[in-house]
């Protein structure tokens, strides 16, 4: 997982956003001003000395903004800025989730419209080709859209939040069940119940655009093309689709949302969208846009694709008899100095035992010291030379050119 | 291939029927006999308990679920929950002895003491009707629970009523009604969206050709409650 992690943060720092480290525990009432009522139930909750209550990060985009409202207030906007660390929640369903996951997010503060858009989602396909995966799906959607479904829907404000909960429940029967109460008929009713099934190529925004009568839905359309466009001279054109059926927060996110899937994974690997909103709670309104990488989920599917984690290069075992034990330590300083990596074994051993031991290790090189004067180098293949001291690192070197 | 968990029980006999219906895959009951595990035709069915469906489902091991309301009720999750599939009806309702004074939620004492196996969908009915109550979690025989007087009621689901007149219980409110419904992993209505829809499409249309009356539903479920 950290190679995983170290691969998407690298992929992030090539992008210009700065790695920011925020606090694993932080009080209840800074965090709530970011989530809704499930998610405070969910996060573990703690009491400090002065009867204040603290809670663990159930996630990081809020810490990060109070971060930018906060102890970067006078930094200029736009705001590039990357983050990793675990994130602690309940599990009110028993089975689904881990109470500690591993995340990697990136956040663009500061900066609205298409451009921004396209610049994290491209960022996002570009983290998940820097992690290792070969199979992979990124939906792209628009919170505005349903809004403005919502809105031309001409329901009385009851069975509208009803309709709202019942598709934040992914609970489709009881959408049906409200909307057939009323006598109302129209093509945003048809939209809402076929949601699960608004997903495609970017040929889906132009059906959709035939279909909706508001200027909010309209909008959202009009803005997924032009991410569309941009995100060809990314050269991702086909690379992402197009969901406009993602059901996601519709109160926190607030414009252009997506979502990463792996084959055979039943959740998002990568979930990220605007939250023009969020800021304004903390003192600094301004639009932000961002996403984040669930390492463990994406760890799974590595792992099932059969991808296994590189063993650590480990350059030299140098192992000793007491004569050498100093000479050997020496050495071992010497080539660290020289960028190498080196273990300086803890008790003696005699060559032929020191082999199997550097084996285990899976040493490049074993060094064998028995005394001031002379080193024994066995390398992986042909006769072990005896070699001054001085002459070792010269020759480790010369091998480790020759076999990269 | 989609897979498909389907409980057994009660809702076994009307699942196979549906499948069998949209064309999708002809198996009886009895040819299932004891397998928990038959593919046939790019589908494969996963034969799992009622409770364990959402989370076949829910982990993505199962693309698509039948499973009743009333397990939905205990286990909400990220899944979809697609189709009301008619068959299954039954009803969860709030029952006490013949011999109770108790009759509808303003007759009822400050705290309610109530048995059930479905202590979740029991707690946000009674916090909606604003009643105090003591949840008693049972697994089984809750009709007992009220006669030897570990509580003054039960919530239970009942399809005929016969089991609650056999015990000698009266329905005095009704909490929810449940059939069968279609549920989907929320990552495979992405990633395999052709195929899941493809399917769906044919159950959907298969639901609308049954006659008006339902016939299924009755049919579906002989014998009473479980």
């Amino acid at each position: 997982m950290r190679a995983t992690q170290e691969a998407v943060l690298a992929e992030m720092r090539r992008w210009g956003y700065r790695l920011v480290v925020t606090p694993t525990l932080e009080r209840l009432d800074v965090l709530a001003l970011g989530l809704d009522g499930e998610q405070r139930r969910r996060l573990f909750k703690l009491t400090d000395g002065d009867g204040s209550v603290l809670a663990l990060v159930g996630e990081r985009t809020i810490p990060v903004a109070r971060l930018v409202a906060g102890k970067l207030r006078s930094a200029p906007l736009p705001l590039r800025l990357c983050y990793t660390g675990p994130v602690l929640t309940n599990d009110p369903g028993r089975f689904v989730r881990r109470r500690e996951a591993h995340q990697v997010g990136a956040e663009l503060v500061g900066a609205s419209g298409p451009v921004a858009d396209a610049e994290v989602i491209a960022m996002a396909v570009r983290c998940l080709d820097a992690a290792g995966l070969r199979r992979y799906q990124v939906d792209v959607g628009h919170a505005e859209f349903f809004r403005g479904l919502l809105d031309s829907s001409e329901l009385p404000a009851a069975l509208k939040s009803g309709v709202e909960a019942a598709l934040g429940r992914r609970d489709f029967v009881a959408l049906a069940e409200l909307l057939e109460s009323t006598s109302l008929r129209n093509a945003e009713h048809e939209l809402l119940l076929r949601f699960p099934a608004l997903r495609g190529g970017a040929e889906i925004l132009e059906a959709a655009g035939a279909l909706v009568r508001n200027r909010r839905s309209e909008r959202a359309l009009q803005e997924l093309d032009r991410v569309h466009e941009l995100l060809r001279a990314h050269g991702l054109g086909d690379a992402v689709s197009f969901d406009l059926g993602a059901i996601r927060d519709f109160d926190y996110y607030t414009g252009v949302i997506f979502e990463g899937y792996g084959p055979d994974v039943g959740r998002p690997l990568v979930l990220g969208g605007r939250y023009d909103r969020l800021l304004a709670r903390f003192g600094r309104p301004a639009p932000a846009t961002g996403f984040m990488v669930h390492l463990d989920l994406v760890g799974e599917v590595l792992w099932r694709e059969g991808w296994s984690p590189a063993l650590t290069r480990l350059d030299a075992g140098v192992a000793w008899t007491p004569a050498g034990l100093e000479a050997a330590l020496r050495l071992g300083a010497r080539l660290r100095l020289f960028g190498m990596r080196a273990v300086v074994d803890t008790r003696s051993r005699g060559l032929e035992e020191a082999r199997g031991w550097a084996q285990a290790l899976k040493a490049r090189n074993l060094l064998h010291v028995d005394g001031e004067a002379g080193v024994v180098w066995a390398p992986a293949e042909g006769p072990p030379i005896r070699l001054a001291p001085d002459e070792v690192v010269e020759r480790l070197t010369h091998t480790a050119e020759a076999s990269r | 291939m989609i897979t498909v968990a389907i409980p057994t029980g009660t809702l076994l006999e009307g699942s196979l029927d549906l499948l069998r219906r949209t064309g999708a895959l002809d198996l009886g009951a009895e040819e299932i006999g004891r397998r928990l595990l038959v593919e046939r035709g790019g589908l494969r069915l996963v034969l799992v308990k009622p409770a364990d469906v959402p989370a076949y489902v829910d982990h993505g091991s199962a693309d698509l679920g039948i499973v009743g309301k009333d397990q939905l009720w205990e286990s909400p999750g990220d899944h979809y929950e697609l189709l009301d599939l008619g068959f299954g009806g039954c009803t969860l309702v709030v029952a006490v002895p013949e011999s109770s004074p108790l009759q509808g939620p303003e007759t009822w004492p400050p705290a309610l003491r109530v048995a059930t196996k479905y202590p979740r969908a029991t707690a946000e009915f009674m916090a909606g009707v604003g009643q105090n109550v003591e949840i008693v979690r049972l697994h089984g025989s809750v009709e007992l629970a009220p006669q030897v007087g570990l509580v003054d009621a039960i919530v239970d689901l009942t399809q005929t009523g016969r089991t609650l007149r056999e015990n000698h219980l009266r329905v005095v409110a009704v909490v929810g009604s449940s059939t069968a419904r279609l549920i989907a992993n929320q990552a495979s209505l992405k990633t395999r969206a052709e195929a899941l829809q493809g399917l769906m499409g044919r159950i959907r249309a298969s639901l609308g050709e049954a006659s008006p009356s339902l016939g299924g539903r009755g049919a579906a479920a002989p014998g009473g409650r479980p």
